[in-house]
C-alpha cells in the first residue's frame, strides 16, 4: 500500500522527485492536473485541520506552536516510513524475489511501521519539543495524525512516479484515498472525544438505569403497605387504690400483647439536671407475630396522641421463632396537664408491617405513560391530517408537468399583478372594518380570520382577473403599442415597489453587518430609491419589449412553491416545535403545529414527484375533449396519482408519530413532554415505561403501515 | 371543411417538426396521413386541435380560425374534434365508463364533474356509444382489465361522447395486430360514413391505406410531399409508395 511498485513497473524518477518537493507536482507536469491539484489540495487541507485540531484539543492552545511540532512530528514520521520503505526496496530486490512474498513483505511494513511508531512515540515527542511545548498539542493525534499523512505524502510521491511514466494511464488512487481517510479518522476520534478505556472500565454504570429502563413494569402497579396493630392499655400516673385496666390474655390465632403491670408512674425529667428519672418498668409479652419480622413498639397519650418512646427502653423488637416475644419498657416521659381530670389511660401499641402488597391497581406512572403515548398518535394523526389538507393543493401547484404549459401573455400576467395590490388592499380595509364591528382579534379571531381569507381570496382574484382582461383588451382593441407602454408601466411600478423592499432588505441586512445598524441607517433612504429606481427601469424595459410575448407564469409559481417547500421542509420539526411552544404554548398543540408544517413541504414534495411521473398520455386525451385545466386533474391526474398518495400519506403518519415522540421533547407534547421531566428527576422506573410504551406503538405503527401500503403500491 | 395554410412547427429545440404545410380537407372526408416516424405526422394532428402551438400558418375550420382561438374559443372547437391515440391515452385505473364519460366533459358545467356527477342522459348515451363500438359489456370494468382492441374501443367511444364533426387519429392501430387494426379502422370507416364525420388518421401500412383513405397526403421531413385521392392511391405501385414513404414502408400483409 505505501509504495506498489514492482520491478516491471516502470517509474519516473524526476516526477517523484517533484511531487516529493510540492506534493502533486509530479502528476501535474506528467499532464494528470486535476490528480495534482487534488492532491495538493487534500494534502494541505489535511494538514491545517490536523494542526488545528491538535491545537483545539490541547490543554494550553497555542496555533502557531502546534504548527511548528506538527511539522516536526510530521518530518520524523516521514523519515521513518522512508527508512522503512528503502529496507523493503532493497529487500526486495536482494533478497525476496517472488511477487506474493513481495506483498507479504510490503504487509509487514505496514506493521512494523504502526509497532514503531506505538514503541517510538515518546521519543518522538520529546525531540520534536520541550515538556512545556508538548502541552500546546494533543500528543496521541499528533503522531497518528502526522503518520497517515507521511504515509500519504510518500504515496502520492510514488504516484507521481508513475504518472511520470505513463502520463495516460491512471493507476488507482484507491491507496491514497484509505490514507487520506486515515488522517480524518485520526482527527474525527479526536474531535468527537472517543474514551474506549472509559467506556470498557465504566459500563457497569450503565446498569442502574439499564436495568430500571429495560424492565420497568414493577412501576406499572400500585403497591400497598399493610400495618397491623396490637394495643394494651396502661394507667398512669397510678393514684393511690387504683389497680389499672385489666392484663389481656393471649387470643388463639390473633396477634396479642400484654403488660404488667397496668398501671404505673411515669417518667419524669428532673429540669435542673437534665437527667431523666424513669417510671415503672413494664414487661412486655407477645405472640401470633410473623415470627423474624420486626415489630415497633408505640405509645399512645390519654388524649390519642402517638409516638415513638425514647429512653426508656428497646422499642424495634425482633419475633422469635415462635412468633412470641418479651421485652421491658419503663412508661415514658408524658406531660399531664394539670387540669387533667379522672383516669389518664394511655395506650401501648405493638405494631407489625408487613412489606409492599401487590394490589392489581395501575400506578399513577403508568396511567400517565398510557395518556402520553394517546397524545402522541393523536398529534400524529391531526397533523398528518391537516398536512394532507394542505399538501394536497399545493402539491399540484408544485408539480412541473402540471406548471409548465400555463403561462399568458406578460401584459396580462402584469395587469393582474397590478390590480392585484389594490385589491389586496382593499380586501385588508375590509376585513380591518369586519374586524372593528366583531370587536377586534381577541373578540373574534376566527371569525375575522376566515373573513380575512375569504375576502382577501376573493376580491384578489377578481381584481387580478378584472386587471388582466383589461390590459388585455387595451393591447387587443386598442394599439399594440399601448398596451406595451401599459405594460412597461405596470412591470416597472411593481419592480420599484421590489426595488424599494430589495433596497432596504440589502441595506439592513448587508450594508448593516460591517458598520452596524446605526450607521446604515443613515445610508438607507439612498438605497431604498437606487433599489426602487433600478428594479422600475428595468421592469419597464422588459415590460415594453415583451408585453406580447408569452410567459410562463406556471414556472414562476412552480419555482416559489418548490423553494418555499425545500426551506420549511429543511428545518427540522424539533425547530418547528419550539417555534410553535412560543406561539402557542407548551403542549400538544405546539407539536401538532411543527410536524403539520413539516408534513405540508414533505408530503408536498413526494406528492409533486409522484404527479411528475405520471402518464401524460390521458392528460393529453383530456385536453383534446375540450376539458378544463381542473378538470382535467380531477379526471387525469388524480386518479393515476391516489395509489402512491395513500401510501404516502401512511408513511408521512408512521414518521409523525414517531417523530412527535422526540417532539415532546422541546415542549410538544406527548409522551416525550413526560419523558423528558422524568429522566430529569431521575425516575428510570417510569421513564422506562415510557419507552417501552413508545417502543410498542412504533413497533405496531410500522408493521400495520407497511401491511396497508403494500395493498397500494 | 378544413384549411391548413402555409403550417409551420418548430420545437423550442429547435427541430423543425412542419414546414410551410398547406392541404384542405372537405367535410365527411377520410383522409389519410402517410409518412416515416418523425416525419411530422402526430405534430400535424395535435396542431389542428392545438394540443401543439404551431410556429406560424393558419389553421381555418368552417370559417373559424383555430389558431387565433382564445382560450375558452379553444375549449369550444376541441369539443368538436375527437381524438384517438396511438396508446389509446385511458386512465388506467378508472373505469371504462368514467373514461367514455370524460369524452362530455367539454359539455357539462364544471362544478358537477368535479364529483364525477354526469346527467343522466350522458350516461345513457355513454351505454350507447359502447354498444356502438361493439363493448356493451364492459362499461364497468377497469380499463386497463380490457384487451388493446378493446381499449382502442373505448378510445374511440370517448370520442364519440363529444358528437364530433371531425376525429383526428394518430396511429390509431400501430399497437394492434392486423386484424384488429381492420377492425377497428373498420369502426372509424362506419363513422365517416353512416354520420358523415370528417376522419383525419396517420396510417402506416400501404394496404390499409389503400383500404380506408378517400384522400391521402404524404409527409417526410415535415414537408407535405404528395397529394392524392382514393383513385391515385388504388394505383399507386408499391415502388412510388416507398419513394414517399421511404424504405421501411410495408404492406400489412407482407
Amino acid at each position: 500500500m505505501i509504495e506498489n511498485r514492482t520491478s516491471q513497473q516502470p517509474v519516473s524518477i524526476l516526477h517523484s522527485v517533484l511531487s516529493f518537493f510540492v506534493p502533486g507536482l509530479g502528476q501535474f507536469v506528467a499532464r494528470q492536473r486535476a490528480r495534482g491539484i487534488s492532491i495538493l489540495a487534500t494534502f494541505l487541507i489535511l494538514g491545517w485541520l490536523s494542526i488545528w485540531t491538535i491545537a483545539q484539543r490541547a490543554r494550553f492552545p497555542d496555533l502557531e506552536l502546534s504548527r511548528q511540532l506538527f511539522i516536526l512530528i510530521f518530518l520524523q514520521t516521514l523519515a521513518l516510513l522512508v527508512f522503512l520503505t528503502a529496507s523493503r526496496y532493497l529487500m526486495a530486490r536482494f533478497l525476496i524475489k517472488e511477487t506474493s512474498s513481495q506483498t507479504v513483505l510490503g504487509i509487514g511494513l505496514g506493521l512494523v511501521y504502526v509497532i514503531a511508531l506505538l514503541l517510538v512515540q515518546e521519543d518522538l515527542l520529546t525531540t520534536a519539543g520541550s515538556a512545556e511545548e508538548l502541552k500546546t498539542i494533543y500528543t496521541g493525534t499528533a503522531i497518528f495524525a502526522a503518520a497517515s499523512l507521511a504515509a500519504f505524502y510518500l504515496w502520492q510521491v510514488a504516484d507521481a512516479g508513475k504518472a511520470g511514466a505513463q502520463p495516460e494511464e491512471h493507476p488507482p488512487i484507491s491507496g491514497g484515498i484509505a490514507l487520506a481517510c486515515l488522517v480524518i479518522f485520526s482527527l474525527g476520534w479526536n474531535i468527537t472525544g472517543i474514551d474506549l478505556s472509559k467506556a470498557i472500565s465504566e459500563y457497569q454504570d450503565t446498569q442502574i438505569i439499564l436495568r430500571r429502563i429495560v424492565w420497568p413494569w414493577q412501576a406499572a402497579f400500585e403497591y400497598e403497605t399493610v400495618a397491623v396493630e396490637t394495643e394494651a392499655k396502661v394507667q398512669a400516673p397510678c393514684p393511690p387504690g387504683a389497680t389499672g385496666p385489666a392484663v389481656q390474655e393471649p387470643v388463639p390465632g390473633e396477634a396479642w400483647i400484654s403488660v404488667t403491670p397496668t398501671c404505673g408512674e411515669i417518667s419524669r425529667r428532673d429540669l435542673a439536671t437534665g437527667s431523666l428519672q424513669l417510671g415503672t418498668e413494664l414487661t412486655i409479652t407477645g405472640g401470633g407475630f410473623t415470627p423474624g419480622a420486626t415489630v415497633e413498639i408505640l405509645w399512645k397519650n390519654p388524649i390519642g396522641n402517638p409516638f415513638k418512646p425514647r429512653g426508656v427502653g428497646e422499642t424495634e423488637i425482633t419475633i422469635n421463632e415462635n412468633g412470641g416475644f418479651e421485652t421491658k419498657l419503663n412508661i415514658p416521659e408524658v406531660v399531664i396537664p394539670s387540669t387533667a381530670v379522672g383516669d389518664q389511660i394511655h395506650t401501648l401499641i405493638v405494631r407489625q408491617e408487613s412489606g409492599e402488597v401487590f394490589t392489581g391497581k395501575l400506578s399513577r406512572e403508568i396511567k400517565l405513560a398510557l395518556e402520553g403515548i394517546l397524545e402522541t398518535i393523536m398529534i400524529g394523526l391531526m397533523a398528518t391530517f391537516f398536512g394532507v389538507v394542505f399538501a394536497f393543493p399545493f402539491s399540484f401547484i408544485a408539480a412541473r408537468n402540471l406548471m409548465v404549459p400555463i403561462s399568458a401573455p406578460l401584459s396580462r400576467v402584469v395587469g393582474g399583478l397590478v390590480a392585484l395590490i389594490p385589491a389586496i388592499w382593499l380586501a385588508a380595509r375590509g376585513t380591518g372594518r369586519v374586524a372593528l364591528t366583531l370587536g377586534g382579534l381577541e373578540e373574534a379571531p376566527i371569525q375575522i380570520a376566515l373573513v380575512g381569507f375569504v375576502l382577501i381570496v376573493g376580491v384578489g382574484s377578481l381584481g387580478s382577473r378584472l386587471g388582466a382582461s383589461a390590459f388585455d383588451l387595451v393591447a387587443k382593441r386598442l394599439s399594440e403599442i399601448v398596451g406595451q407602454v401599459l405594460t412597461g408601466l405596470g412591470l416597472g411600478i411593481i419592480g420599484g415597489g421590489a426595488g424599494y423592499y430589495l433596497g432596504l432588505g440589502f441595506s439592513r441586512g448587508v450594508v448593516a453587518i460591517p458598520v452596524g445598524a446605526e450607521v446604515a441607517a443613515l445610508s438607507e433612504p439612498r438605497y431604498k430609491l437606487g433599489g426602487a429606481i433600478l428594479f422600475g427601469l428595468i421592469g419597464l424595459v422588459y415590460g415594453f419589449l415583451n408585453a406580447h410575448k408569452e410567459f410562463s407564469i406556471g414556472m414562476v409559481i412552480y419555482t416559489i412553491s418548490r423553494t418555499f417547500m425545500n426551506i420549511v421542509r429543511s428545518i427540522e420539526p424539533l425547530i418547528w416545535a419550539i417555534v410553535g411552544s412560543i406561539w402557542v404554548g407548551l403542549g400538544p398543540f405546539a407539536g401538532t403545529i411543527a410536524l403539520t408544517l413539516h408534513t405540508i413541504a414533505a408530503l408536498g414534495k413526494l406528492y409533486s414527484e409522484s404527479i411528475e411521473s405520471i402518464d401524460h398520455g390521458p392528460i393529453e386525451a383530456l385536453q383534446a375533449t375540450g376539458a378544463s385545466r381542473l378538470q382535467t386533474v380531477v379526471y387525469a391526474v388524480i386518479p393515476q396519482v391516489m395509489p402512491p398518495f395513500i401510501s404516502f400519506t401512511i408513511y408521512r403518519w408512521d414518521i409523525n408519530v414517531r417523530m412527535s415522540t422526540v417532539i415532546g421533547l422541546v415542549g410538544g407534547g406527548g409522551i416525550g413532554f413526560i419523558l423528558i421531566q422524568w429522566i430529569r428527576q431521575f425516575q428510570y422506573d417510569a421513564a422506562g415505561l415510557a419507552v417501552w410504551l413508545i417502543t410498542i406503538t412504533v413497533a405496531t405503527l410500522d408493521y400495520v403501515s407497511s401491511n396497508i401500503r403494500e395493498r397500494f403500491v | 371543411m378544413l384549411q391548413v395554410e402555409h403550417l409551420t412547427m418548430v420545437y423550442p429545440n429547435g427541430t423543425v417538426a412542419l414546414r410551410d404545410v398547406s392541404f384542405t380537407v372537405e367535410d365527411g372526408e377520410f383522409l389519410v396521413i402517410i409518412g416515416l416516424s418523425g416525419s411530422g405526422k402526430s405534430t400535424l394532428l395535435r396542431c389542428i386541435n392545438r394540443l401543439i402551438e404551431p410556429t406560424e400558418g393558419r389553421i381555418v375550420w368552417n370559417g373559424v380560425d383555430i389558431t387565433a382561438a382564445d382560450q375558452a374559443d379553444l375549449r369550444r372547437i376541441r369539443r368538436e374534434i375527437g381524438m384517438v391515440f396511438q396508446h389509446f391515452n385511458l386512465v388506467k385505473r378508472s373505469l371504462v365508463l368514467t373514461n367514455v364519460l370524460s369524452g362530455r366533459l367539454g359539455y357539462i358545467p364544471p362544478v358537477w364533474s368535479l364529483i364525477n356527477r354526469f346527467p343522466r342522459e350522458d350516461r345513457e348515451k355513454a351505454f350507447q356509444v359502447l354498444e356502438r363500438v361493439g363493448i356493451p359489456d364492459k362499461a364497468f370494468s377497469r380499463a386497463d382489465a380490457l384487451s388493446g382492441g378493446q381499449q382502442q374501443r373505448v378510445g374511440i367511444a370517448r370520442a364519440l361522447m363529444q358528437d364530433p364533426k371531425m376525429i383526428l387519429a394518430d396511429e390509431p392501430v400501430a399497437s394492434l395486430d392486423p386484424v384488429l387494426a381492420h377492425s377497428i379502422l373498420g369502426t372509424l370507416e362506419r363513422l365517416n360514413q353512416e354520420d358523415g364525420i370528417t376522419i383525419l388518421c396517420s396510417l402506416h401500412f400501404l394496404d390499409l391505406v389503400q383500404r380506408y383513405a378517400t384522400k391521402v397526403i404524404g409527409l417526410r421531413d415535415g414537408r407535405l410531399v404528395f397529394q392524392g385521392d382514393a383513385e391515385d392511391i388504388r394505383q399507386m405501385t408499391d415502388e412510388r409508395f416507398k419513394e414517399i414513404y421511404g424504405e421501411e414502408a410495408e404492406r400489412l400483409s407482407a
